[in-house]
């Protein structure tokens, strides 16, 4: 899997630990899980857009799409916001993530 | 991690991939709602915000990372292989940029630092559309400044919420808070509401004299409104320089010889140094209904988002 800017921020694990639980076939997992990257990818992009200065969304877009994976990334954002975004983005991960785990354990079939 | 040997349940997998899909289009929907031109960027650059990690993947497997579309002041930006062919136009230095406006700007600005007459407007209108991809307007919706073409002073930090302090200011605090509230009052009323809007609203603001309009005083309640906040070009000709601020006080007086007043950061920006050395700017109302223009120093066509050529402030 490709590296993003903050996925060290970013706990994957306990999704992916919480699927192996189920029967499913390797396709059907990673489509999962492929579908939960890119809803992530939206909820922190949001947080950092909000929390940048509007007229420094034209260069955060293109360092982005320079190098997705470069930790110069997450540098310029500590300077640009503040060193609490890397907390920011890790509360909203951990929201995301515990909606989406509450969603795969109603899905259980008993 | 530790795995189970064998799975232990079963699980509904189409309820659940329809769950996550409906997640991840909500989550999509959101971030185009609230930052759609940020958005607009990307998918212009050909990539969908959720596909950030399959767009590092084709990075990897080209065996290079993809050209930044930010250069450094001293290195041109080189052709983007990863980019649609349509982004691949011939970049514009911030510095071309200014230069290019200081040159129009020569040809259509009076001598005399005076309002400007319609075919100048409209001369300047145009300018600014093809450098900036913005649309302004000298008067908008039936309403004009009692100027567009005058001398703007240094303004203070505005209060932003009761009990703000200029320590709280994170830029330039050192140029000081007004001791009272702007004519539109505070920002927000409590620091817990500041939200990151607003304090750009505060970091980008003028002060324009809406006191001396002509019907201030008899369309009070509709002129007040439609003023608050209101988002202006400012343009300092002398140094080629443009700021999207918006208007969040009245004044300066006019004993002072002034027409407009900047923030400190606007100030700073456009190099437009007070006292003495008195700069003339021209303001126009910037015609944004989606809200979609930010605000600060502008530095790139909007119409052109794959333009994306900035370097430090």
């Amino acid at each position: 899997m490709s590296k993003v800017f903050y996925d060290h921020l970013v706990i994957r694990e306990e999704v992916d630990c919480e699927l192996n639980n189920y029967q499913l076939d390797k396709e059907e997992k990673d489509e999962l899980i492929d579908i939960i990257d890119r809803t992530l990818h939206h909820h922190i992009l949001n947080v950092i857009l909000s929390h940048l200065p509007r007229n420094k969304h034209p260069e955060f877009i293109s360092k982005l799409h320079a190098d997705p994976g470069s930790e110069g990334i997450m540098e310029y954002l500590k300077t640009q916001i503040g060193p609490y975004i890397e907390e920011e983005i890790k509360k909203q991960s951990r929201k995301v993530k515990q909606e989406i785990l509450s969603e795969i354990r109603k899905n259980k079939i008993k | 991690m530790s795995r189970s040997a064998r799975p232990q349940y079963k699980i509904n997998t189409e309820l659940l991939r329809s769950r996550l899909k409906l997640k991840n289009i909500q989550s999509e929907n959101l971030l185009k709602t609230q930052h759609p031109r940020a958005v607009a960027m990307l998918e212009a650059a050909g990539v969908r915000p959720g596909g950030l990690r399959a767009h590092a993947s084709r990075l990897l497997a080209a065996g290079a990372v993809a050209t930044t579309l930010m250069f450094s002041p001293n290195q041109p930006v080189p052709a983007i292989a990863s980019l649609p062919e349509s982004s691949h136009h011939e970049p514009v230095s911030p510095d071309i940029q200014r230069q290019e406006l200081k040159n129009q700007l020569k040809e259509v600005l009076p001598r005399q630092i005076r309002p400007l007459l319609e075919n100048e407007e409209k001369q300047l209108s145009g300018i600014f559309h093809a450098l900036y991809g913005i649309h302004t307007a000298a008067e908008l919706e039936g309403n004009r400044l009692n100027t567009d073409y005058g001398f703007i002073g240094a303004e203070q930090h505005l209060p932003r919420y009761p009990g703000d302090t200029v320590g709280n200011h994170n830029f330039l605090p050192e140029r000081g808070m007004t001791p009272g509230r702007g004519a539109w009052g505070y920002f927000t009323d409590s620091k817990n509401n500041l939200t990151p809007d607003l304090v750009s609203k505060e970091k980008y603001y003028v002060a324009v004299q809406t006191l001396y309009l002509p019907d201030w005083e008899t369309r009070l309640p509709y002129l007040r409104d439609w003023y608050k906040h209101r988002k202006v070009l400012v343009i300092n000709p002398r140094s080629g320089k443009a700021v999207v601020a918006v208007i969040a006080d009245s004044g300066p007086a006019i004993w002072t010889g002034k027409q407009f007043g900047g923030s400190p950061e606007v100030m700073d920006y456009l190099e437009s140094k007070d006292g003495r050395q008195r700069g003339p700017v021209i303001v126009f109302f910037v015609d944004d209904p989606n809200d979609t223009v930010p605000l600060g120093p502008l530095e790139y066509n909007l119409e052109q988002p794959q333009l994306l050529i900035s370097k430090k402030i």
